[in-house]
Parts: structure tokens; sequence; C-alpha cells
């Protein structure tokens, strides 16, 4: 061909034992990305993932808003656990403006973390249910994310896209007998957790199907930098909250889970054992809270930070979540840079799907818990 | 609310309907009644004291009450009742609308949600009916490079292929629309093709969805073939018929289940792979490949292929309770018919009426089908089960299930179907009657 | 073996929730209830009250028309805009009050946090549908309205699963 070809396109020749699937963005079987998969009878040659279809320029319209009202822009890219990415912003920018938050603030907040967590782990749980053809575990979850919904909505007021967190603490007070009422269905929830058990982790066609599968290392874990359940079920012990806590949580008594195989089967396992021990956080922090104090410290009107930059993060339900805020002395911050584990851990789609059947593709694909509205920003 | 319909007017309304009447007035006397003729023209007509009945003599003997039951009695035994409507394929059809509704039902309360709730005032009884009415409005879209005929053709080659199959199953003593000797064996031929319809619709789709969901489906439908064949041997060994009605009445004392136990775990599961049902719905599989071999069938042609499924699934469940569960057997529960309504006829306030050819439907074949559909109940509601159990399986894990591990039992099976026959405990002159 | 047992313990955890209660909310013959009357805010505290963040309530005899909330939604959803309305009050002599565009607001609820004046606050009002969108632009009249929600039912949890009682 003399012709030249645009940049960023290339030649490829048509092999006649490799076919080239687009397993694209209008596809039951993934998200809102596209994986170009070259297979070769059953088995996947190679795997290329393309996002970007749900990037909106979050981290550059940040730029044009200051720092209250980037919480409702902030909190977009995932909406079901908004109170685990505004977390980290909140935290760096009670940093640069050198804000205390009060006590009961930050148990309030230990707890709506871990409610988002549980929420979010619900609706990655569901979508790995129906990609393995299991429709009782697409129900389920969807059914017990109600109890959990039910309660950020008497908390913060909406279902999803809380913006409940300010910089200074949170922005109400809990409702009158929130208390009782979050011990009440937390507990019924984690009675419906132990019945996940014997119809899905269990289940002898689920375990055949997924375990063995896409096998990760602990080395190659650590090599490519993933991030969250996907190290921790690979044997890395690194939990965020453990290893450098925030807010309350080394007051509060909890276990980081850690799973050694590497397979897919520990992968979907990681965030289940992850979800029960945030019951057992909600309800150690509910014991803990002081009874009554003020939730939100109040911030000078239109607060500017000096010329200084600050660096959170958070443990999310995909993994590490930092945000990276950087001021010049003026009331909108001079940049905002996330940091996701969604993101980080795509690294791993093209390396684990090579040389796997390609039946086993929505299974080790989804296990990595990639939400692609995250990850595109 | 809607801001689209028209404002309501009765003239209209009443203009609308008198066009309605008259176009069904005069369809009805162009089209339907020669074609009802040409109909009676071919079904043979019984004949009652010396008479032919034609439909004329049937309206005019049906206003006397004494004449009523034996022409209603004589329309039973015909050919074209059993064909039509019980045992054959106005039962299925009633049993598989009932099945699809059941279903959605169960799986619903299975999975802590409603399901149908709102078509209908009950519990979304009608559900079905406005999903039937539903896609005979839909437009049926065939794709440009599609074959045609065959295109066509699939849908109703599948209802016919599921209808075959219902034809031979036994209903009652006496009951059946085709009396084989060799009933088993025709039930395998029967089998065996519904793997080419398969192939022949996805092939005739012309798209890529549909091919790998066709390849998929022939995979599994020919390496679970075997398995239930060879599962089957064993009741055959130890009766030693193949009239599916001869099986039943080899089973007053004892079901063949209690002595054929994996005979009848391995014919269940192939049951469940040959009607593509969770777990073995590779070729449907809605996450993978939309929806397999049926992805472009739309609006009655989807209609037909579901209602055929369906079908399937009631003649799969009867035939597991004709070979295993003893078929129609068991305690008389019918009430017998009154004895003196017969010999003394009905009172209603002053007027006794006697009416000669009571009762319609003997008792002990009433009984009969109430066993049957009780057994076949039961059997369909553990077929619905694995499905909000179990994910689907894949495909090489599929095949080795099918080609090694059902194979060896339903081998297991025979040995120990030939232990038994030759140890003289069961079969002709043996122990156990 | 483990295979077997396993299958059969996965088909008796099916047939066990045969019994549990259906749990699906039945809107609309059902809505849910709420706790308190809405989203507030209390600005000499600095913090809010909890409640649900539906449509916004306006209170006139508070509104000094101050453009706070249409200052604070400009960076965010530029929903809010501020419209001359009929009466003047000694409070608001300029008579202007907000007009609030739901097509575009996002129910964050920080033109309640910026009121100083006790003026605005949210309800729990949801059911804001409407056929075109000229009829979600909500007048400072239309806003001044105090909802009436239909409030039934609440997840009530007892041994045999939870409903929406």
């Amino acid at each position: 061909m003399t012709t030249q070809l645009p940049p960023g396109m290339q030649l490829e020749r048509v092999d006649e034992r490799i076919m080239t699937l687009n397993v694209g963005p209008q596809h039951p079987g993934s998200g809102h990305m596209r994986l170009i998969i070259k297979v070769d009878g059953d088995y996947i040659v190679s795997c290329d993932p393309d996002p970007g279809y749900v990037h909106r320029g979050e981290e550059k319209m940040a730029e044009y808003r200051n720092y209250i009202q980037n919480i409702p822009h902030l909190e977009r890219p995932v909406i079901h656990d908004s109170c685990n990415i505004l977390y980290p912003y909140c935290l760096a920018v009670e940093e640069l403006l050198g804000i205390e938050v009060p006590e009961r603030a930050k148990y309030i907040r230990v707890i709506a973390s871990e409610l988002n967590r549980c929420v979010y782990t619900l609706y990655w749980l569901s979508i790995y249910g129906i990609f393995l053809g299991h429709s009782t575990m697409f129900m389920w979850p969807m059914g017990d994310r109600e109890l959990l919904i039910d309660l950020l909505e008497a908390l913060s007021g909406a279902r999803v896209t809380h913006a409940y967190f300010v910089p200074g603490g949170v922005r109400n007070d809990t409702p009158s007998n929130f208390e009782e009422r979050c011990l009440r269905q937390v507990n019924y929830f984690e009675k419906r957790l132990k019945e996940y058990e014997d119809i899905f982790y269990q289940n002898p066609v689920l375990k055949q199907r997924t375990e063995g599968t896409g096998i990760l290392s602990r080395m190659d874990a650590i090599r490519l930098g993933t991030t969250g359940s996907v190290l921790r079920s690979a044997g890395v012990d690194f939990d965020i909250r453990k290893k450098e806590p925030y807010d309350v949580y080394e007051n509060l008594d909890f276990q980081s889970q850690v799973l050694k195989e590497g397979d897919s089967y520990a992968r979907s396992r990681v965030p289940y054992l992850d979800m029960l021990e945030s019951c057992r956080i909600i309800k150690d922090a509910l014991k803990k809270m002081p009874k009554s104090g003020s939730v939100r410290t109040k911030l000078k009107p239109n607060p500017k930070g000096g010329n200084d930059e600050a660096y959170r993060r958070v443990e999310s339900g995909r993994g590490a979540l930092g945000m990276y805020v950087v001021s010049d002395n003026k009331i909108e911050p001079y940049r905002v840079k996330i940091s996701v584990g969604s993101f980080r851990n795509m690294i791993c789609m093209p390396y684990l799907l090579k040389g796997e059947k390609l039946g086993n593709m929505p299974a080790v694909y989804w296990s990595l818990n990639y939400w692609p509205v995250e990850a595109d920003r | 609310m809607s801001t689209i319909a028209p404002k309501f007017r009765l003239s209209r309304f009443v203009a609308s309907l008198m066009n309605l009447i008259l176009w069904i007035l005069v369809l009805f006397t162009l089209i339907g009644l020669p074609l009802v003729f040409i109909v009676l023209f071919y079904i043979e007509l019984p004949e009652i004291n010396g008479e032919l009945l034609t439909p004329y003599l049937a309206l005019t003997w049906i206003a006397d009450p004494s004449r009523t039951l034996p022409i209603i009695k004589s329309l039973l035994q015909t050919d074209f009742f059993r064909i039509a409507a019980f045992p054959g394929f106005g039962f299925a059809a009633l049993l598989a609308a009932a099945t699809i509704y059941i279903e959605r039902k169960f799986l619903a309360k299975m999975q802590l949600r409603v399901g149908p709730l709102y078509c209908g005032k009950v519990e979304g009884i009608l559900q079905l009916m406005s999903d039937g009415l539903k896609l005979i409005s839909k437009e049926i879209i065939i794709p440009a490079k599609a074959d045609k005929p065959i295109f066509w053709a699939a849908p109703l080659l599948f209802v016919g292929t599921a209808a075959a199959l219902v034809s031979l199953i036994p209903v009652a003593p006496g009951w059946v629309v085709a009396d084989v000797d060799v009933g088993l064996l025709a039930v395998f031929a029967v089998i065996g093709f519904f793997p080419i319809i398969t192939v022949l619709s996805s092939w005739a789709s012309n798209s890529k969805f549909p091919f790998i969901g066709g390849i998929r489906a022939l995979h599994q439908m020919i390496s679970f073939e075997i398995p239930l064949i060879l599962s089957l041997l064993g009741i055959v060994i130890l009766t030693g018929t193949l009239n599916l009605t001869e099986i039943v009445e080899s089973q007053q004392h004892y079901w063949w289940i209690i002595f054929m136990p994996i005979g009848a775990i391995v014919f269940f599961i192939t049951l469940l792979a040959e009607l593509e049902r969770i777990p073995f719905d590779l070729p449907e599989a809605e996450s993978e490949i939309v929806a397999g071999w049926l992805t472009e069938f739309s609006g009655m042609m989807y209609g037909l292929v579901q209602l055929g499924s369906y079908v399937k699934l009631y003649a799969f469940a009867a035939l597991f309770t004709i070979l295993f569960l003893g078929g129609w057997s068991g305690p008389m529960v019918w009430p017998p018919f009154p004895q003196e309504i017969i010999t003394e006829g009905i009172t209603m306030g002053p007027i006794t009426m006697k009416i000669p050819g009571l009762p319609l439907l003997d008792q002990e074949m009433l009984n009969a089908t109430l066993w049957f559909v009780i057994k076949t109940v039961g059997v369909i509601m553990v077929i619905l089960l694995p499905r909000g159990v179990f994910p689907r399986i894949r495909i090489d894990l599929l095949l080795h299930t099918g080609w090694y591990k059902l194979i060896g039992l339903a081998f297991v099976n025979i040995f120990i179907a030939l232990a038994l026959l030759y140890a003289g405990v069961l079969g002709p002159g043996g122990l156990i009657q | 073996m483990s295979t077997v047992a396993g299958i059969i313990r996965a088909l008796n955890s099916g047939v066990k929730h045969l019994a549990v209660k259906r749990f699906t909310l039945r809107y609309p013959e059902q809505k849910l209830k709420f706790v308190g009357d809405g989203f507030q805010f209390d600005p000499q505290t600095g913090v809010g009250i909890a409640g649900q963040k539906g449509r916004h309530i306006l209170f006139h005899d508070k509104c000094t028309g101050c453009q706070l909330c249409a200052i604070a939604c400009e960076g965010i959803a530029e929903a809010i805009a501020m419209v001359k309305v009929n009466n003047t009050w000694k409070h608001n002599k300029k008579a202007i009050m907000p007009q609030i565009d739901y097509g575009k607001c996002v129910f964050c609820g920080l033109c309640v946090d910026a009121c100083p004046f006790y003026a605005l606050y949210m309800t729990n009002d949801y059911e804001l549908s409407s056929f075109t969108k000229e009829a979600l632009i909500y007048t400072p009249s239309q806003l001044a309205v105090k909802p009436k929600v239909a409030q039934d039912v609440e997840i009530k949890i007892d041994d045999r699963g939870a409903t929406h009682g």
C-alpha cells in the first residue's frame, strides 16, 4: 500500500485460523468498554482492552469548580460507591486547608464508607452471576442491596450519588432512629450473605468453571501493580485500611481478607469475605461512636488552599483510590488527579486472558473487579 | 392522560364495531364455511343408529336431550379428537402454557421477587395470554440473506416434531394417539430429529451468533443422545417390550425407579440437556451469544419455538413418568359416578329428566388421567428447579460429562438390570412379578 | 462425592427459599415511608438535618433574593435562575426569587446549604415527571406549595424474611 495511514492505525494481515471478536460496548457480556479478542478455535490468542467510551473529563472539569462545588462533581465516576470516591478528596482537602474533623463525623464516615463498599460489591456480584448464567445470583444481591440503600437514603437523602462527605466532616447528622434500624438491617444482611455460600460459592458447577482459570501468581500481582481484592486474592496482605489507616480505622477491630490461590474463584470470593468484614466494622463502629457531638467543622466562606499539594488514598470496593489535589491559592484547585483501582487492574486483562478458553472469558474478565466508568473518569 | 389518542366519539366507535362485524361475516361466509366443508370431507364421520352423522344432523339431534350425550360420546372416540384435544396437542399445549406460567412464578418465589403480577386480577394469571397477543402483533423480520424456505419452515418443524413426540405417549389405558408396538424406538427416532432442526434453522439464519449457537446445540444434543438411549435399555431388558402402554402396565406392583435409580438419574440429566435447560443451556447462552440459534426469530415464529420447546418439556416429563414412575397407576381416588343419576335421572323441581348415555367418561380413565397429571407435574417441577440454582456449564465440561461419565453410569445401570434378570429376581418368571 | 453433596446442598438452598417472603415493593400501589420532612439546613450551626432530597420548597416570607443559591448551583448544574416576582416584601425589595429547572437539577442539596435565611429546604416529593420540558421548570410560586407525599410501607424483618409491609 502506498497511501499513508492516519496516525494510530495499522495494517493487519488476515489470518485464516485466527478470528477477531469484538466483545464491544453493545454486548450482553461486557461493561461499557471494548475488548478486541483474537481467537484461535477456542483459545484466546491475544486480548486488547479498549477503554475510553465513558471518558467525560472529570479531572479537567474539577479545575473550574471550587472545593465545595466539586463534591457532587467528583462523586460521578462511581455513583453507588460515591462516599468512597469522595473520601480521599475530603481527606486531601482537609490536609490542604488544615481542618480538623470531629470524632463523631469520623465514625459516621466509616459507617457510610463500609455501607457503600457493600452496595458496590453486591452490584458487582450480581453481574458476575448473570455473566455465568446464574439467574438467582443476579436477583438476590440486587434485592439485598435494597436493605443497605434504604439505610443510605435515610442517612444522606439519596439512594445513589449521596454527596454526603464534605471537607470538614459530613453534611448532616444521622436521623432519629438510625442506630437501631442500621443494626437490625445489617444483622439481617449478614444472615442473607451466609445464604450465598450454598448456592453460589460451594456450587460444584461454579467451582468447575472458575477454579484454576486466570491464575495470577503473587510475584506477578506485585510486579503488574494490581491493587485491592485482586492483590489480596493472590496472597499479598495489603489493605490500606490496615497499613495506612485513616480516620478511625485503627480503633476498629477487623481482619483484612487474603486468599492464596490467585484464580478467578479466589478473586470472586475476596470481595464477599470483605463484605462480611464490613458488617463487623459497621456494628463495631455503631457501638464505639460518640453519642453526640458536632458532625461538621464550619469552613470559612470560599476557602483557599495555599501553594500546596496533598495526596491521600483510601481502600474502595475496587482497590486503592487516591486523590492528588494541588492548589495555587485560589478557590478552585489547580489540579485534581484521580488514581483508580480499576485502571490499575486493567493491565491484568491482556496478561491473564492470553491462552484461556473463550468460555472462561466472562469469568476471568469480570472477576478483575473492573468498573468502566471509574476507569475512564 | 395520553396526548396521542384522539377523543372518544360514540358514533365513530359504533361505526368501527359495525365494520368489524361486517368483515367477520364476509370472511366467514366466503372462506370459513367452505373450509369447514372441505375439512369434513376428509374426516371420518361416526355412525349412530345406522345414520351417518353430518353436522346438520348433529345440530338437530343435539336439541333432543336424549340424544345429546351419545353424539358427544361418539365424537370423543374419534381420531380427530384424540389428535387435537386429548391426549394429543390440545392437552400438551395446555400443560405447556401452564408450565410457562408456573416456571415464572416458581423462579420468582425462589429469587424473592414477584414474577408476573399485574396482568389478570389474581397474581398475573393472564400474563401468557398477553404475551401471546403481543407476539402475534409483532412484525416478523427475516434477515436479507437468510435461506427463506428453511427459515420459515423451521419453527413449524420444531412444533411438529414436539407434537410427534407427544403423540406416542399414553395418558390413560387405551388413550394414546399412536399405539405403536415399537413405541420406545419411535421415541428415539423422533428425538434424533431435533438436532437437525436446530442446525438447519441456525444455518438458515445466516448470522454469526446463531451459527455459534447451532454448533453448540449440535454438540450438546448429539453427545447426550447416547446416554439417553442406553439408560433406557435396562427397562427394555427387564420388561421385554418396547410398547409404552405395556411398560406402564408392567409397573402395577412396583415402579421401575426403585430398581433402577441410576438409570433414572442418567435419564433425568440427559433430559435436561436435550431440553436445553439450565445448567445445559449453552445453545441459548444469553450473556455470551445473545440468544443462540433463536436470535433471528421474531414475532410469532419465536412464539412457536417457545411453544414447541415447552411441549417438548411436557413430552419428556411424561416419558419419565411412564418409564420410571408408573405412568397412570395409583390408588382409586376419583369418586364413582352416582348410580341414581343413571337409573332415575336428575330431579330439578317438578321435572325429572333421564339422560341416557351417562357417564361420559368412565371412572377408571379419569382416575388414570389424574394420577398421570399429578406425576408429570411433579417431574416438571423438579425439572424447573435447577434453573434457579445452577450457573451455566462450560462446553468442554459438558462434553466430558456426556461422553465419559454418563455413558459409564448408563452401562452400570445395564449391568444391574442384567444381574437382576439373570438372578431370577425380576422379569418373566422372576420372584417379584 | 463432594460434587454430589454440593449439588444436593445447592438444590436444598433453592427449595428452602420457596418459604421466604417476597421482597418486592409494589410501587405504585405501595410507596415507601420516609423519616422526617426532607433535607434541611441550619446556617447557625452549619450542619444539615437528615432527610430525603426531593423537590425544593421555598418560603416566600424568608427569601431575600440574595442569589446565594444560584451562585452555589452555577458550578454544579446551573439549574437555579433568579426571576422577578409580582409582590415585593420588606425583606425582598428587589423582588427576585429562585426558579429551579428540574431537568438540570442533580438534587445534591448544596443550594440548601448555601441559603443563610432558612428559606430553601427540600421535601420528600420525588414524583416529578412531566410530559414536556417546560413543565419541569418550577416557578417560585410553584415551589412554595408544600407537597402531599403518600407514604405507606417500610422494610420489615421477621423470621420468614424481609418484606415491604
